[in-house]
């Protein structure tokens, strides 16, 4: 990894240089107030002082509605992807620790296909942040995993980049940069809550039952989980006989996501909301025994209800319950 | 450039070649699979399951009722109960399907050799179970004694019960069945016990300490059975139980299928009974 320094007064020249690698994308603020990453086509419109977005940028590598396949006379066919290069600027380091954790996910064994090349296509250039009132990660972390890694210093910014995507942007911003000192290695993925004990999730703690009574099943909290990836298949005929079949988030609080047909494995809200702690905190095989909270504070901002799982964690300064187990190798 | 050539979504393309109907809900479907499905499937091992898709209905979870043949034939056991088996039902013998698979973990064949084998099957639960008597019958000499327990609400649900007599009568496996209720019915026509199988359970001597006892069911099935077999002295790593879930994606990324932090679909569908212990809600 190497280090660069560039002017506050350049921050418009390296973007238009971004531009370069693919259409820039960043945070911007809707008419209402209401943060979202989207295209840059003004670069007036980027605001670096966003909190953070109601939507994660999830929405890039694993869209909310994708097609997969497509049928005609009975045959399922892949439907073309051809996603355009897209340069993501302004990602804070937990929303790159929630995408670092997702290519564990969808990349780790037998790589996703349009996964891997969404992901292929994305450019990282992440920002430190400051703290608001919902996040908890243990403090503004100044790096994470991505191709580029900008600082706020006196007049300007510490650049970090790393990897070969990371040197070429460099490369081509090399008229705009200057020399700096090294200042340390981009931290790794970090866990603002670690991995809890699955039996906590039958712990006669009243918490349970009082989240079961007020959680209204809106899916808020997963919807805008920057690390939560359940997902549906559903069919859609067309009138011509053909039709597709499309992947869509799903959401572990709707009573539909336990349903088979006859029967529902978590019909209630208390099992949903143990289904959600265990996979949130506790992890799925082969991910069992890894968090996958990065503490941006989304669930508890949006949540109608006032819900923080958090609680049944100890309360948000005592998080650390059991040390993480070890991690099943990959097979 | 498109996508890379892995690609876990799309289903093999196959054909219904016939229906055979074995209950007022229930039928046995033969599918074709196109040759390219062939070599994959040739892999399946009993209690594994695929994923059956119906051009605009969708797709479900199947646990094949036999081994595919070698010319990738399958024999799928489904009872008409939701929106993509209604379609299943109603589809016309030539019509295409899709077929993905297999995936999951099936019934532990190498260990079970030389090993006596107790299946119980409640209801439908006969379905996963046939593919493992279809693959323990064909080498017999392989395992030890095989037998069978079979319980069903009543005598017109019991499927498969004529082919499953014969093999009784040939002397290649022990048959017990037992049905909930039993109407009156005329002189000669199928009679059985008539009672719960766990109380089917209780009064049989079998090798507790050696057989592999592979169970598949309703859940509340599971819940009356194993304190019986526990008891009755098999080991919590031989009791072999294959779950049902709902399995959307097949390949452990979906996570519909959770029980605890362990997935149906690439953990199971088949369980050892010690590997549920610590999992309150999988049963």
């Amino acid at each position: 990894m190497e280090h660069a320094y560039f002017k506050q007064t350049q921050l418009g020249p390296l973007l238009e240089t971004l531009r370069l690698f693919g259409e820039l994308h960043g945070p911007v603020l809707s008419e209402a107030g209401v943060a979202s990453f989207a295209a840059l086509d003004d670069l007036g419109a980027l605001r670096l002082d966003y909190g953070k977005t109601r939507i994660p940028p999830k929405k890039y590598l694993f869209p909310f509605r994708e097609e997969l396949l497509q049928y005609r006379d009975g045959i399922y066919r892949q439907s073309p992807l051809d996603p355009p290069n897209i340069v993501l600027f302004g990602v804070h380091p937990c929303d790159l620790a929630a995408i670092a954790y997702l290519d564990r996910v969808f990349l780790a064994e037998r790589p996703e296909p349009a996964y891997a090349l969404r992901r292929e296509r994305l450019t990282l250039v992440g920002v430190s942040c400051e703290p608001d009132d919902f996040c908890f990660c243990s403090q503004p972390q100044e790096g994470g995993a991505c191709d580029l890694f900008l600082a706020p210093r006196k007049d300007g910014f510490q650049l970090a980049f790393a990897g070969a995507k990371g040197a070429a942007l460099a490369e081509a911003a090399r008229g705009l940069l200057s020399e700096a000192r090294p200042e340390g290695e981009m931290s790794a993925p970090f866990r603002a809550i670690p991995a809890q004990d699955p039996q906590l999730r039958f712990s006669d703690h009243p918490l349970w039952q009082k989240f079961a009574l007020t959680c209204v099943s809106c899916g808020a909290c997963s919807v805008c989980c920057p690390t939560c990836y359940c997902f549906d298949l559903r069919e859609y005929p067309s009138l011509d006989g053909g039709g597709t079949r499309l992947r869509e988030w799903d959401n572990c609080l709707f009573a539909t996501h336990g349903e088979v047909a006859g029967a529902n494995f978590r019909a209630s809200r208390l099992d949903r909301l143990r289904y959600r702690f265990l996979h949130k905190y506790c992890g799925f095989s082969p991910l069992e025994g890894m968090s996958s909270c990065v503490g941006c504070g989304r669930c508890k901002e949006v949540c109608p209800v006032d819900i923080d799982l958090r609680e049944l964690c100890g309360g948000p300064d005592a998080a650390a319950a059991v040390p993480p187990a070890p991690l099943r190798p990959a097979s | 450039m498109n996508r890379t050539t892995f690609d876990p979504h799309t289903p093999f393309a196959a054909t219904l070649l016939d229906r055979r109907s074995l209950s007022e809900d229930t039928a046995l479907f033969s599918v074709l699979a196109e040759p390219a499905a062939v070599e994959p499937l040739a892999r399946f091992l009993p209690g594994q399951f695929l994923q059956l898709s119906v051009p605009g209905a969708g797709e479900i979870p199947i646990s094949p009722a036999d081994l595919p043949s070698a010319d990738g034939t399958l024999q799928l056991c489904v009872r008409r109960v939701g929106h993509v088996t209604e379609h299943l039902h109603r589809a016309e013998i030539g019509c295409k399907l899709g077929v993905r698979g297999p995936f999951g973990v099936g019934f532990p064949v190498e260990e079970m050799t030389g090993r006596p084998v107790l299946l119980l099957a409640g209801g439908l639960g006969i379905a996963p179970l046939r593919s493992l008597i279809c693959y323990l019958l064909r080498q017999p000499e392989r395992f030890g004694e095989i037998t069978l327990m079979y319980g069903a609400k009543q005598p017109q649900l019991m499927l498969f019960r004529e082919e499953l007599s014969v093999l009784a009568a040939q002397g290649r496996l022990r048959l017990y069945l037992t049905v909930d209720f039993a109407p009156q019915q005329p002189t000669g026509d199928f009679s059985c016990a008539v009672g719960l199988l766990p109380e089917l359970l209780q009064g049989f001597v079998f090798d507790a300490q050696r057989s592999y006892v592979a169970v598949c069911g309703p859940p509340p099935l599971y819940r009356c059975l194993m304190d019986e077999l526990l008891g009755a002295g098999v080991a919590a790593e031989r009791i072999l139980l294959s779950l049902e879930r709902r399995m959307r994606c097949g390949i452990g990324r979906c996570c519909h299928c959770a029980l605890g932090q362990k997935l149906c679909c690439i953990d199971g569908p088949v369980f050892r009974l010690s590997e549920l212990q610590r999992i309150p809600e999988a049963l």
